[in-house]
Formats: structure tokens, sequence, C-alpha cells
């Protein structure tokens, strides 16, 4: 299991997800939540974590990195949709 | 009643009644205590801290730290300590066999009777309690903010403090404590020590270990209960506000998730000190004093980082002879969701390993901030519903704790005003 963000899908997220047709993408976890699994490597976690001191990252239960401020998660969400693909951690990290 | 706390000792309550009070706090030297130390004062006052009369002396506190027991041989594992700066020790003349006047909120609170001032190596407390010297550690960073000093003597609380709404319905003394459980009726009680606002994951922790402890008595009255036992002490930004973790964890039962009969939520005042394992004793501690038979451990009980392994809190309790302890550890492992069996279950019996789901109390904050409401077999909807309820109405239009909380937060308690 990699180390992943969960960029949950809310109404929002959704409804551009669908309008760039890639719905498909979402998997559906806990009882039907809807998230995209963003993966990082190692270094692109001690990064994000030292970038965003807010974040998390559950080394123990889910590993995942969690409470990424709102604004951040929509930035890496909108990455995805441009992309349209998952693998965008080192593009989005370039920035800072 | 029984009465009998820990170390098989009488309920410890050193209150004196207000008209002697202003009698016997009449010229005392007042000196200002911190917010940790007027919460143990009240746990000490009232016996929560049973068989502890007062701050903790040399002899205890070298005996806590190198054999996890007091100098007459009772089990504790943490600290208590008074700690003051020799600066203000002098300034203020204060010495052995003196009486002084502890004041928090500008306001008189307890006397304490100075049977010794001493000195303790904090890096050999921290190393023995934490397991560790390093300052990140919280609990070490709090032991090594203590002043040069320690005072240690008897307490004797002059000044009952007032609990504030929304917590006051939630506080019960270690006597009053009991005298509830009397009434319910119930044997048996099982204590789940929270921080949190529940998940199912929480919910059903609690479930499982109620049908532990209740094991093999007749099932036709409710004899046996789950006590919720919030800690409520420091904060730090991004947890959970106190009003939400205490209320949502009463929905739990308001909304039918257990039984009226079953179910209680109660709060201790105590700075969490993340000591891992020897915390764990402590909290056993505590809840024997509140009259607990039974306590649950979960995975990673009050551990932080990776300083403890998950189940260390679990073992400590295979060292400990029964005898020195008159509760039960009820040690579980983890509950999951499984989409397989389509529910949340226990990681000690679904055999679905790779397709198990876990999930966190981070990961569920995660959720809600993203601005998704989690499944109700995730995340209860009235909890949901009343965590925003509280964020409007105790958090600042925040469930969690922000500079503006911290700084402006209605007080949990407040000491009534008193002349001296
Ligand atoms: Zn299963």
């Amino acid at each position: 299991m990699s180390i992943t963000i969960n960029i949950w899908i809310n109404e929002e997220r959704l409804a551009k997800l669908q309008k760039a047709g890639l719905a498909e993408m979402a998997q559906e976890v806990l009882a039907g939540l809807k998230v995209l699994k963003v993966p990082c490597t190692e270094e692109q976690k001690d990064k994000v974590l030292k970038v965003f001191p807010t974040a998390k990252y559950d080394s123990a239960t889910t590993r995942s990195i969690e409470l990424l401020p709102r604004e951040v998660k929509d930035k890496i969400f909108d990455k995805v949709v441009e992309k349209q693909s998952l693998d965008i951690m080192e593009d989005f990290l370039k920035d800072y | 009643m029984n009465h009998i706390g820990h170390g098989n000792k009488e309920i410890v309550e050193r209150v004196i009644a207000p008209e002697e009070a202003a009698r016997a706090i009449k010229g005392l030297t007042p000196v200002p205590v911190s917010n940790q130390i007027a919460n143990e004062i009240i746990d000490i006052a009232y016996g929560f801290f049973t068989p502890l009369e007062g701050f903790m002396t040399r002899a205890d506190v070298d005996r806590v730290c190198k054999e996890m027991r007091l100098a007459n041989g009772v089990l504790w594992s943490i600290p208590i300590v008074f700690d003051m700066s020799s600066e203000e020790i002098n300034e203020k003349g204060i010495k052995e066999g003196d009486k002084i006047l502890l004041t928090f909120q500008n306001q008189p609170m307890a006397i304490l009777e100075v049977e010794e001032i001493f000195a303790y190596d904090k890096q050999e407390m921290a190393q023995r309690v934490y397991g560790t010297t390093e300052e990140k550690h919280p609990g070490v960073a709090r032991t090594y903010r203590y002043k040069d000093k320690f005072l240690g003597g008897k307490i004797t609380l002059v000044n009952p403090p007032k609990i504030n709404p929304p917590f006051e319905e939630f506080f019960f003394t270690p006597r009053q404590m009991r005298q509830k459980f009397a009434e319910k009726g119930w044997q048996r009680i099982v204590a789940h020590q929270t921080r949190n606002v529940p998940h199912t994951g929480h919910e059903w922790l609690m479930k499982g270990s109620w049908l532990q402890a209740h094991g093999e008595l007749p099932v036709e009255k409710t004899i046996t209960g789950v006590l919720v036992n919030a800690i409520i002490g420091e904060k730090r930004k991004g947890d959970y506000i106190d009003e939400a973790i205490v209320l949502c964890h009463d929905v739990l039962r308001k909304a039918g998730y257990f039984r009226e009969d079953v179910h209680m939520t109660s709060i201790t005042l105590w700075d969490m000190r993340y000591a891992g394992p020897r915390e764990a004793v402590f909290h056993a501690i505590l809840r024997t004093n509140l009259g607990l038979t039974h306590h649950m451990f979960g995975r990673d009980h009050a551990g932080v980082g990776t300083y403890y392994d998950p189940y260390d809190a679990h073992r400590i309790f295979d060292q400990i002879p029964e005898a020195d302890l008159r509760i039960k550890p009820v040690r579980v492992l983890e509950w999951w969701y499984c989409p397989v069996c389509a529910e949340v279950t226990y990681s000690g019996l679904c055999g679905h390993i790779k397709e198990r789901q876990n999930f966190s109390g981070t990961l569920i904050r995660s959720i809600i901030q993203d601005g998704v409401k989690p499944p109700r077999l995730i995340f209860r909807p009235e909890v949901f519903d009343l965590i925003m309820e509280c964020a409007e109405k105790y958090g600042f239009g925040d469930a969690f704790v922000t500079d503006r909380y911290l700084k402006e937060r209605n007080p949990v308690f407040v000491l009534p005003e008193m002349k001296y």
C-alpha cells in the first residue's frame, strides 16, 4: 500500500470530474464515499508535511496524508483534472 | 456505598467548608498556579488521584520514576508535582513547614502544606516516564517546562470550582460517580477514554468492550454500563473543541445508538501526558477511583508519534500483579470497515485482510473538511449535525480549536469570588 492523499469527492468536485469525463477515476470506499487516492512517494510526503504544517501523516492506520487545507486539496484536485491523471504530485510540488 | 479506591485506600476528599475556609486562609502567602496545577488540585482534592493527598514529595517522585510505585509501595505511573522557581520561593520566603495559599483566576483555591522543597533531574524524569528525552514528545516538553524546584505536601481545596455549562452535567467527583452507578444498579462499568468526537469505530469499541466486560453475567437486567470519560485539559490547535467531544458522545445515547440504561458521559480534568503504557496505567488508576471495574484499551492508547508500540499499553498490564489494581484491563484490537462483510467489523474476527478499509478520527476530519458528509455506517448523522451546531455555538464557527477559541472560550470551570 503506497502513501496517498485522499481527495474526498464533494458535489462540486464530482461535477468537475463528470464534466471532464473522469468520474471513473474516483473509487468508492467506506460504505459510499467517493475518493481520489493521489499517490505520494516517501520524499513527496516529507515535502508536503514540511510545506503544509497543518497536515498530518497517519503512518499507523491509513497511510495517508490528512488535514491539508481545503484550498490545497482543491489545487491538487484541479491538477488531477488538468493532467487527467492521479500521478501529479511531482508536478504539483514544483510550485513549492 | 463502597468508597474504596486505588491502593485499597478510602477515596480521598480534602475540601473544607466555606466558613472554615475563610479562617484557614487568613494571612497565608498567595501563590498563583497554572491551569495544569489547578486541574490537578481539583483531582487531588476530590479523590480522582486517591491515595494521593497532595503533590508528591521527592521519595514518591523518585520511586514512581524508577519503579512505577509510590514510596508506600502503591502502583503509580506518572509524577504529580507542583513546580516553582527558586526565585519565587526566595522572594516569597517560602520554606518547608509553611502553609501557602494557591490561587487561580485571582481567587483563593487551595492550601498547600509545604512538606518538602526539592529538585529533581528533569531529563531523568522524562527518560523514566516517557522512555525518551526528546523535546518533541509533548509529555517530555511539559516536564522540561517545569520550573527548577518542586513543592511536595498535602493540599486542601478551600474554594470549590463551579463547572460551567455545557460541562456541569458531566462532572462527577469519585464519590458522586459511585453514587450514580449505585442508582443505575451497575455492577460492572467499563471505561472508554476519549479526546475525540466519536465515529462508529469508537462506538463499536465501546459496544465490544461492554460485551467483554459483561461476560458471564445474566442478561435480563442491565447491570453493566459504559462510562465515557472525556479528558478535558490543555488544548492544541486543530483538536476538536471540548464541547463537541462531550456533547457528541452524549448524543450517541440520546439518539439511541446506546440504550438509555447502559451508557453515560462524564469528564475528568487532566492534561494528557501522552505517556503511552504509563499513561494507560494512570488512566486505570483514575477510573478505579471513579468506581469502574473495567477499562478498555485500544490500539496505541495515549500514545504519540512512534514512541510506543501500538500494543505497549496492553502489554504493560501483563507485568502488573493483579492485586495491585482494582480494575480489569479490557484489551481490544481495531474495528474497521469491510466492504465484503458490508459493515464495521472487528479485526479480530473479519478475515478480509486485503479488502479491509481502516478509518480514523483524522481521516473523518479530513472528509468533513473537504465538505463531505460521511456515510452513517462510518459516522452518525446526529453526531455530524451536532458538530456543526457546536462549531457555531462554542467554537466561533469552527469545530476545531483555533487561536480565537484558545483565547476567548468560556472556561470549563470558574472559582467563585472569595475574600481573603
Ligand atoms: Zn470482512
